[in-house]
């Protein structure tokens, strides 16, 4: 008896207990993807894109705009604009344009972080320009730019030539006092969507882009691949540009923490990397062996050069993307850390990269 | 009572009544007061709860398996007796009480923001009455069942490891907290719901293994919770750590699929179980307490009384922030009974046998 009327209360407990917590999918404007800029006027421009699945229409998706103060104050205006009802649970992309990147984006990341429907994996992603302006642009043959920018992204994370940043990566970083925050960039290339670089963050300020074209070289210095690919400029021995391209890179770094006399350190940054040749077009030939190992050095020397390089220019700009910090850290005591401003250290510090390539193999024809 | 606990139930009694809401919090808890590799500091917590088990083995070994309110009753009057029990039966009624309050409000903070908290409340305690009604044997083989149907759940810190970074646990060891007393109360709290064995003496099988299997049971529950708090410590940073109220609720969150974001909601869910048993023992506790002042009584009565009271309370604390004072208030109180309980049924055997010895 007993539990017969406990099931019966449950019964109705479950039919009434909900129903200002009810979801209809149809009437869910489930925001996707939105992007931030600040205005003129100092506030802030959120865009929004919201599937439609609706039949009876051509469009794909419904693009909402709002001038806010705050980022969450924006779903409130979008409610206003439509008779969905706007949620962020699905949201999988957040597009931050260039202005803002340079000024700070930790409030807004902060935000999002709060927000308990907005989970860790959601995507974080620089736009050259307006972020608005890319989101709202339609960009054939693909209906929703938004996720055309989630999957183009998702696919070169992939590659690993330019990696993905999540919240969880940004919020991670950005409390890490040993590395600072990177995230990719994307500009509009007219009738397409072009990955441009990667930008690397001090503290949450943008200050330096990294070309594409680097991209490999960054990754190389930054952590393990498993699955790039790269095409590598060579010096030739007559002076002439050659080209090595390589394929199912896997490469792993290490780093060693040295203190010099004078106080400074000594970062040696060693990298290791493996893959096949698909194409070169230099002099040698891939078939004797000698050949190939010059080649291995060749493509070494290279990109010590150009990693020593770049890191130069991560020094003047003071951002530490790499995280030598974090080794520096662990070579000392945590008084020692503490006591030390590591980003006004950072530009000192001695940076060597010591390379090695091997080719595991060249294809299928001599 | 003819069916008697097994070892094996035993230990999965014992660690399912451990294993509770604190648990989502634990990784934020151990970075904020113990600060780097503050998961290190799970070991003496660890060793201190095993010597307290050892504490409660003493008992049962000097007591021959009595039950501890029989050894009490024994040498003290029942007119000293009975405030000690009316306390026992309030602080365990109402730590129950705030467990599950704390689960139904962050449930409610993920799935449902304006439901009124107190129906899930509601639900949350007739599962529990139906629990309770059936006996201390069906108690221990549902958690047994909620064990097999909530292991799994470990698989998904796999999803975590390719974060993971040992750089970031740094080679610095306890540094950079503060408060360390408070925030040791706070993660020994964790590892609270072992002493309720205290009571099962009556109803486990005099079997050898049954006070190892006490222990069993805390130490798989420590194996996962330092497993947790350094797969925490690698793949957040120290202060990003701090800032994370419910990492646990982090790392589900982290879990995706191409075709539904948010698993953590569903997870969440199965979290019940575990919660459950740890309400349902602290409530189960405080019935066995009360059965001693009030034994004629008939026992669905006496619950349902008691869960109807506990209900109502419930009511008062109405942020998380209210229910998170009184979890660590109870909490330390708990852990006062946890250790003196023991000690005050050592001494009384002690007496008891030199009586003895006397008589004899």
């Amino acid at each position: 008896m007993v539990k017969r009327i406990a099931a019966m209360l449950a019964l109705v407990l479950l039919l009434t207990g909900c129903s200002t917590d009810q979801r209809i999918l149809d009437r869910l404007g489930m925001v996707q993807t939105a992007a931030f800029d600040s205005t003129e006027g100092g506030k802030l421009l959120v865009t929004a894109s919201i599937p439609v699945i609706d039949p009876n229409t051509e469009e794909h998706r419904e693009i909402l705009q709002a001038e806010t103060d705050s980022v969450k104050e924006a779903r409130l205006v979008f409610s206003r604009q439509t008779d969905l009802r706007v949620v962020s649970g699905q949201m999988r992309e957040l597009l931050f344009g260039m202005d803002l990147a340079e000024k700070g984006l930790w409030k807004y990341v902060e935000t999002q972080l709060r927000d308990p429907s907005v989970g860790f994996s959601v995507k974080l992603t620089i736009v050259d320009g307006k972020a608005g302006e890319l989101l709202a642009a339609e960009h054939k043959p693909h209906a929703d730019t938004g996720r055309y920018i989630t999957h183009l992204l998702e696919k070169e994370a992939s590659g690993n030539n330019i990696p993905a940043t999540t919240l969880y990566e940004f919020s991670r970083d950005y409390n890490d006092d040993g590395i600072d925050v990177i995230a990719p960039i994307v500009s509009d290339g007219s009738d397409k969507v072009r990955v441009s670089g990667i930008a690397l963050f001090a503290g949450d300020r943008m200050v330096m882009r990294v070309p594409v074209k680097e991209g490999l070289i960054f990754a190389l210095c930054r952590g393990k691949l498993k699955r790039g690919e790269a095409a590598l400029d060579l010096e030739g021995q007559s002076g002439k540009r050659e080209v090595a391209v390589f394929s199912s890179v896997t490469s792993k770094r290490k780093v060693k923490v040295h203190r010099l006399p004078d106080g400074r350190f000594k970062v040696d940054l060693y990298v290791s990397l493996q893959g096949s040749v698909l194409d070169y077009t230099g002099q040698r030939t891939l078939k004797e062996e000698a050949d190939r190992h010059e080649l291995e050095k060749e493509v070494a020397l290279s990109i010590e050069d150009k990693a020593e390089q770049l890191i130069r220019q991560m020094q003047q700009k003071k951002t530490d993307a790499l995280g030598l910090g974090q080794y520096v850290r662990n070579s000392l005591s945590y008084k020692a850390w503490e006591d030390m401003d590591w980003r006004e250290m950072y530009p000192e510090v001695e940076v060597k990269c010591h390379a090695k390539v091997k080719i595991k193999d060249y294809g299928k024809y001599m | 009572m003819t069916e008697k606990i097994r070892p094996f139930n035993l230990a999965v009694l014992v660690y399912m009544s451990q294993v509770g809401i604190v648990v989502f919090t634990l990784p934020r808890t151990l970075a904020d007061y113990f600060g780097t590799n503050g998961w290190l500091f799970l070991i003496p917590c660890f060793l201190l709860v095993s010597f307290n088990i050892y504490l409660i083995s003493c008992v049962y070994r000097l007591g021959k398996g009595r039950s501890v309110f029989d050894i009490l009753e024994q040498s003290v009057p029942k007119l000293l007796l009975y405030p000690l029990y009316a306390a026992l039966i309030t602080v365990w009624m109402l730590f129950g009480c705030v467990i599950g309050k704390k689960y139904v409000l962050l449930f409610q903070m993920l799935a449902f923001p304006t439901t009124n908290p107190m129906v899930f409340k509601l639900m949350f305690d007739l599962l529990a009455f139906m629990l309770i009604i059936k006996g201390i044997y069906a108690i221990s083989r549902a958690a047994t069942m909620f064990f097999w149907i909530t292991l799994w759940m470990y698989l998904l810190l796999l999803w975590v490891l390719p974060d993971f970074n040992w750089v970031r646990l740094t080679p610095f060891i306890l540094q950079g907290g503060h408060d360390q007393i408070k925030g040791g109360l706070e993660v020994y709290g964790a590892f609270l719901g072992y002493e309720m064995s205290l009571l099962l003496f009556p109803y486990i099988s005099k079997a050898k293994g049954s006070m190892a299997a006490i222990q069993a049971g805390n130490a798989y529950l420590s194996f996962s919770y330092i497993n947790l708090g350094l797969i925490s410590f690698g793949i957040f940073s120290q202060d990003q750590l701090k800032q994370l109220l419910y990492p646990l609720l982090d790392i589900l969150a982290y879990i995706q699929f191409p075709f539904v974001e948010r698993l953590e909601n569903l997870l969440y869910g199965f979290f019940l179980f575990l919660v459950l048993i740890t309400a349902v023992m602290y409530w189960w506790g405080a019935l066995e307490t009360a059965r001693r002042i009030l034994p004629r009584l008939k026992q669905q009565v006496l619950t349902f009384m008691l869960l109807g009271i506990t209900y109502s309370i419930s009511f008062i604390p109405k942020t998380i922030d209210e229910v998170n004072t009184w979890i660590g208030f109870l909490g330390n109180v708990t852990i006062g009974i946890a250790f003196g309980l023991p000690l005050l049924l050592i001494t009384l055997l002690l007496i008891q046998k030199k009586g003895e010895k006397r008589d004899g």
